[in-house]
C-alpha cells in the first residue's frame, strides 16, 4: 500500500483527537500482514506527532500550564532522576532540553572539542 | 601576559553561557537499515548533507529529503544499527580537520590518522562541500607545474591551478606519473603541497604508494587520503572532497597545492552503488543524473587565485581508468569534457617499451602551454610536429615497401625522438636536463649514437654536464630562452662527451 493511502487510514481512524476502536477494528480486518505492521508503526508516528512528553527530576506542579501551552497534545509526565535540574520537553521529533545534565555534558564536549 | 588573560576572559565568559541556552535537538529513528543507507523517520528540521549521530557514537549524512522520512549514508560499518534505534542531528554539515600537522600522514576522508602515528590535534574545520573559486578571484593559469617526465614538460605542459586528466587502460603507468610528478615537486625551492587521494584501491597498493613516497624523501610534503576498497561506498564517495578541502586550507594561506585523484572511476562506481541504494532513477550505465555534476563540481574547484586573494593555486590530476581503450565510455568522456587537457596513456606502446606510453596524438594540454617557461618552449616547438610525422610516415612503412633516403631518415629521426622521451619510473628530471636531452636529439647531435644506448649516453651525458659544465645549467635554470652562447656551449659538451663515451 502506498504512504498516501495509509496516511488516509490513519486519518480516517481518528475521531475528535481519540482512535475509534470500533473503526480500527474494522480497517484491520482488510489489511494483509504486511499492510498491518506499515499501520501500526504509521498509527504509533502519529501518537507521537499528538503527544508531548515532559521529564524532569521531581513531580511536576505546574502540568497544567503546559496543557495551556499545548491545547491540542497529551501531556505525558515522567521523572527522570538523572537530569539532576531542569526539565526535558520531547515534542515529537523535537526535543527541548533545559537540564543541569545537558548543561555538564556540553562542557564535556566542550572541552574534548578545544583541548587534546 | 595579556594574551593569557585574554584566553581565560574568553573561558570564564564561555562558561557562562554553558547554563543558558536552552539544548534543542532535532531527533529521529531508523526505520530500515540496508547496505549503509538508512530510512529514517522524524528529522523533521535536517539539512541535505547534515552529520547525524546514532545513539551508539556512529555517524552518518542526510542524503535524501523525504515528507516524512530522510535517507542517511552511514560514514563506517552500520551493521549493528536497529530498527527503533535513535538518531539526533548536530547542525554541522560534514568537514575534515585540517592543520599544517597532516603533512606527511595518511589519513581517512573524515581526518581519522591510518598510519598508526600520534593523534592529529584538531585544526581549521574546512566543509567538504564548497562552491568553487568565482571568476573575479581568479586569473589565467601562468605557473608551469614540473612534473619531470620529459614527454609531458615539454608537450602536454602542466600549469598551476590546471586540471589534467591522465587516462588510460589498467596497468598503463597512470599512478606512476602521478606518484612521479610528486616526487619532482622536492625540486622546487618552496615545495608545493601534495595531496595524493587514493579511491576503493587495495590497501596493498597504498602501502607500496606510501612507501616509495617515504623512500623517494617526498612524504614531508605529502598528505595521504585513502578510502581503500574496504571502505564503506560513503567514505570513497567523500574521498576527493576531503583532499580537495585540505588543499583549500593551504590554498587559503597562499599555497600552490597539488592533488591526484586516484581514481575517479571507483568515485563513480561508488556513487553510483549509493544512488542505487537511495532507489534513485539509473541512467546510462546504471550511473545516476547528476554523475557529471559529481566531478564538475570536484574539479571546478581547481584554481589559480589572483593576487590580491592570496595568489596560491590547487592544480588537480584525475585518472580515470578505460575498459579496453575505449575513451569513449560515459564517465571519460565527461571528465574529458571537464578537464583542461588530458595524458592519454595506452596499453601496446606500452608493451611496446615505449614508457612513459604517452599518446601524443590524443594528448593535449589546452592551457598548459602558457604557463611553460621559455626556455623549454624553445626546444620543444618543433617536437611535437616531427613525432605527429613520424607517426603517420610509420604507419606506412609498416607495409615494408622500400623507402626513399628522405623518407628513411624522418622515420629515423621519428624513432630518436621516440627513445629519449622514455624515462624510467621515479627518475624525473630537472628541466635544464630535459631541456639538454631534447635539444641534443632535435639539433641532430646524437644522430651517431645507436639507439640502444640512447638512454645510457643519455644519463652518462647529464652527469658530464653536471660535473663540466655546470655553467650551462645555471643558464638555463632561469627559464629565459637559451641564447645562441648557451646553445652553443651544450653542442660543444655533447661533442667532447660523444669522444669519450663509449
Amino acid at each position: 500500500m502506498n504512504r498516501k493511502k495509509m496516511n488516509q487510514l490513519v486519518f480516517e481512524s481518528y475521531s475528535n483527537q481519540f482512535l475509534n476502536q470500533a473503526k480500527v477494528n474494522k480497517i484491520v480486518k482488510f489489511l494483509s500482514k504486511s499492510d498491518l505492521k506499515q499501520y501500526i508503526n504509521a498509527l504509533k508516528l502519529e501518537e507521537k506527532k499528538k503527544s508531548l512528553i515532559v521529564s524532569a527530576p521531581v513531580k511536576n506542579q505546574n502540568l497544567a500550564r503546559f496543557t495551556e501551552l499545548f491545547p491540542n497534545k497529551k501531556i505525558i509526565f515522567k521523572i527522570d532522576p538523572s537530569l539532576m535540574l531542569g526539565i526535558k520537553i520531547v515534542d515529537n521529533d523535537l526535543v527541548y532540553e533545559f537540564t543541569l545534565k545537558s548543561s555538564l555534558d556540553k562542557i564535556v564536549s566542550y572541552m574534548e572539542q578545544n583541548y587534546d | 601576559m595579556i594574551d593569557n588573560d585574554k584566553i581565560i576572559q574568553a573561558l570564564e565568559k564561555k562558561l557562562m553561557t554553558f547554563g543558558e541556552d536552552v539544548k534543542t535537538q532535532n531527533v529521529g529513528s531508523v526505520i530500515k537499515n540496508t547496505d549503509g543507507v538508512v530510512i529514517v523517520s522524524g528529522l523533521s528540521k535536517a539539512r541535505m548533507g547534515e552529520k547525524v549521530v546514532f545513539k551508539n557514537g556512529q555517524t552518518g549524512t542526510v542524503l535524501n529529503l523525504d515528507e516524512d522520512m530522510a535517507s542517511i549514508i552511514l560514514l563506517g560499518e552500520g551493521s549493528d544499527i536497529r530498527e527503533g534505534e535513535s538518531l539526533v542531528t548536530t547542525g554541522q554539515m560534514l568537514g575534515i580537520d585540517v592543520s599544517e600537522e597532516l603533512l606527511g600522514r595518511v589519513i581517512n576522508p573524515l581526518g581519522e590518522p591510518l598510519d598508526g602515528k600520534p593523534k592529529i590535534k584538531k585544526g581549521k574545520a574546512m566543509s567538504l562541500e564548497k562552491i568553487a573559486a568565482g571568476v573575479v578571484d581568479r586569473e589565467p593559469v601562468n605557473t608551469p607545474l614540473k612534473t619531470g617526465i620529459k614527454a609531458i614538460d615539454s608537450m602536454i605542459p602542466i600549469g598551476r591551478g590546471q586540471r589534467e586528466l591522465i587516462i588510460g587502460d589498467r596497468q598503463t603507468g597512470k599512478t606512476a606519473i602521478a606518484i612521479d610528478t610528486i616526487i619532482n615537486q622536492k625540486l622546487n625551492k618552496k615545495p608545493v603541497i601534495c595531496i595524493y587521494v587514493a579511491i576503493g584501491q587495495k590497501r596493498s597498493t597504498i602501502a607500496q604508494v606510501v612507501d616509495r613516497l617515504n623512500m623517494e624523501g617526498a612524504l614531508s610534503y605529502t598528505v595521504i587520503v585513502s578510502a581503500s576498497a574496504a571502505d564503506p561506498a560513503a567514505l570513497q564517495y567523500f574521498a576527493p572532497y576531503a583532499g580537495c578541502a585540505i588543499a583549500e586550507y593551504f590554498l587559503e594561506k597562499g599555497k600552490d597545492v597539488l592533488v591526484v585523484y586516484d581514481d575517479l572511476t571507483k568515485h563513480a562506481w561508488a556513487y553510483r552503488q549509493i544512488s542505487l541504494v537511495l532507489r534513485r532513477p539509473a541512467g546510462r550505465e546504471a550511473y545516476p543524473g547528476d554523475v557529471f555534476y559529481l566531478h564538475s563540481r570536484l574539479l571546478e574547484r581547481s584554481v589559480k587565485l589572483n593576487k590580491e586573494n592570496g595568489g596560491g593555486s590547487i592544480t588537480a590530476l584525475p585518472l580515470i581508468e578505460t575498459q579496453a581503450n575505449d575513451i569513449s565510455a560515459y564517465i571519460p568522456t565527461n571528465v574529458i569534457s571537464i578537464t583542461d587537457g588530458q595524458i592519454y596513456l595506452q596499453a601496446d606502446l606500452f608493451n611496446a617499451g615505449i614508457r612513459p606510453a604517452i599518446n601524443i596524438g590524443q594528448s593535449v594540454s589546452r592551457v598548459g602551454g602558457a604557463a611553460q617557461t621559455p626556455a623549454i618552449k624553445s626546444v620543444s616547438g618543433r617536437l611535437r610536429l616531427e613525432l605527429a610525422q613520424y607517426n603517420s610516415l610509420a604507419a606506412f612503412a609498416q607495409f615494408g615497401s622500400e623507402l626513399d633516403p628522405s623518407t628513411q631518415k624522418q622515420l629515423d629521426r621519428g624513432n630518436r625522438l621516440t627513445e629519449i622521451l622514455k624515462q624510467p619510473q621515479f627518475s624525473p628530471l630537472p628541466e635544464e636536463l630535459e631541456i639538454i636531452s631534447i635539444y641534443s636529439v632535435i639539433s641532430e647531435l646524437m644522430d651517431d649514437i645507436p639507439i640502444d644506448s640512447f638512454l645510457r649516453f643519455e644519463k652518462e651525458l647529464h652527469n658530464f654536464v653536471k660535473r663540466y659544465h655546470p655553467n650551462i645549467l645555471k643558464a638555463l635554470v632561469q627559464g629565459e630562452k637559451p641564447t645562441e652562447a648557451t646553445l652553443n656551449q651544450i653542442k660543444k659538451a655533447v661533442e667532447e662527451f660523444k669522444k669519450r663515451f663509449e
